[in-house]
């Protein structure tokens, strides 16, 4: 047994935000002034989306084939599964880009962390701060505009924007927590393998099953955080029904 | 009492926390699926909105339970 080695400390060091982009094989490269890792991971996430819709993705085609297919089936599955169920034929057509951006950005950064080049930007809590901040905003303003002031006053006004932070700080919480801790599970998988040697070689094969796990949880993260923002979209849009 | 006795007793407390998270998150989502299976034996023809509304009743679970997991992991960091 392998006394020297801290396993808190090395999961704690795969997992953090961190001043440095650690890298497979070579030492990890030092990043300038306020950039960290995991915004070194959003602008990433950022530029591969971008990269997907505005040059990958061939609009003028007829019939779909290859990447273009497979990303309108996400699209068409967030605007017939997500949105119009939750938020009626005419605002969920409204909504279906937001829903479609929020929902790329959070799948795009929870894939990338199972890559080794990268780390899990939603595995910061900030991060999901913004997005869930996004839905806070848009559900108290956004009620206030298309409902006026009787929008927000079913009870009381207070009440009212407690169960709205309420609901926000869930949603923030979900992310944030199911993805920091499938990745502490596979860290403290792989970190029995530093810590007992050979003797610990079938983790190996626990760490796979968590993988294969994460990809899932990765896919319904996404699902998750854009449903029940469509979901309290809806109720608040639509007090009566 | 001693300070290396406290410290360790916050230790197993925070382990504790862990395992008491893990057994309420197992009892509520287990409960979830094991109704949504019924229901989808009972009703097939309304499995797809079954599904959707265990997705929901799954995150809602797992999403505090693992809260309470990952606050119990850095407890037990400090």
């Amino acid at each position: 047994m392998n006394s020297n080695f801290d396993l808190n400390e090395y999961i704690m060091h795969h997992v953090l935000n961190s001043h440095e982009w650690l890298l497979p094989f070579v030492s990890p490269i030092p990043l300038p002034g306020v950039l960290t890792s995991h915004a070194l991971m959003v602008l990433f996430g950022c530029t591969i989306i971008l990269l997907l819709f505005l040059v990958f993705y061939r609009k003028n085609e007829r019939v779909p084939t290859g990447l273009t297919n497979c990303l309108e089936a996400l699209i068409v599955f967030v605007r017939d599964e997500v949105a119009i169920p939750n938020l009626g034929e005419k605002d969920g057509l409204q909504f279906t880009p937001m829903l479609c951006t929020i929902f790329f950005f959070i799948l795009t950064l929870n894939l990338m962390g199972l890559i080794p080049l990268f780390s899990t930007a939603t595995a910061n809590i900030n991060v999901t701060f913004s997005l869930a901040f996004l839905i806070f905003v848009l559900l108290v303003f956004g009620t206030l505009l298309r409902n006026g002031l009787k929008g927000l006053i079913p009870f009381f006004i207070i009440i009212e924007i407690a169960s709205i932070l309420v609901r926000s700080v869930a949603l923030m919480i979900r992310l944030f927590a199911n993805m920091i801790a499938g990745h502490m599970v596979i860290m403290s998988f792989l970190g029995l393998i530093i810590l007992f040697g050979w003797v610990a070689f079938p983790a190996i094969f626990l760490a796979v099953f968590m993988y294969c796990l994460e990809v899932f949880i990765a896919l319904l993260q996404a699902y998750i955080f854009i449903l029940l923002s469509a979901v309290f979209i809806g109720q608040m849009y639509h007090p009566d029904h | 009492m001693p300070p290396e006795i406290s410290q360790h007793l916050g230790q197993v407390s925070a382990g504790a926390g862990i395992g008491l998270s893990v057994v309420g998150m197992g009892l509520g989502v287990g409960l979830i699926f094991a109704s949504a299976i019924q229901s989808v034996a009972r009703q097939p023809e309304m499995a797809k909105q079954l599904t959707t509304l265990m997705y929901i009743g799954m995150a809602l679970v797992e999403g505090m339970a693992l809260l309470g997991v990952v606050f119990c992991y850095l407890a037990l960091k400090g």
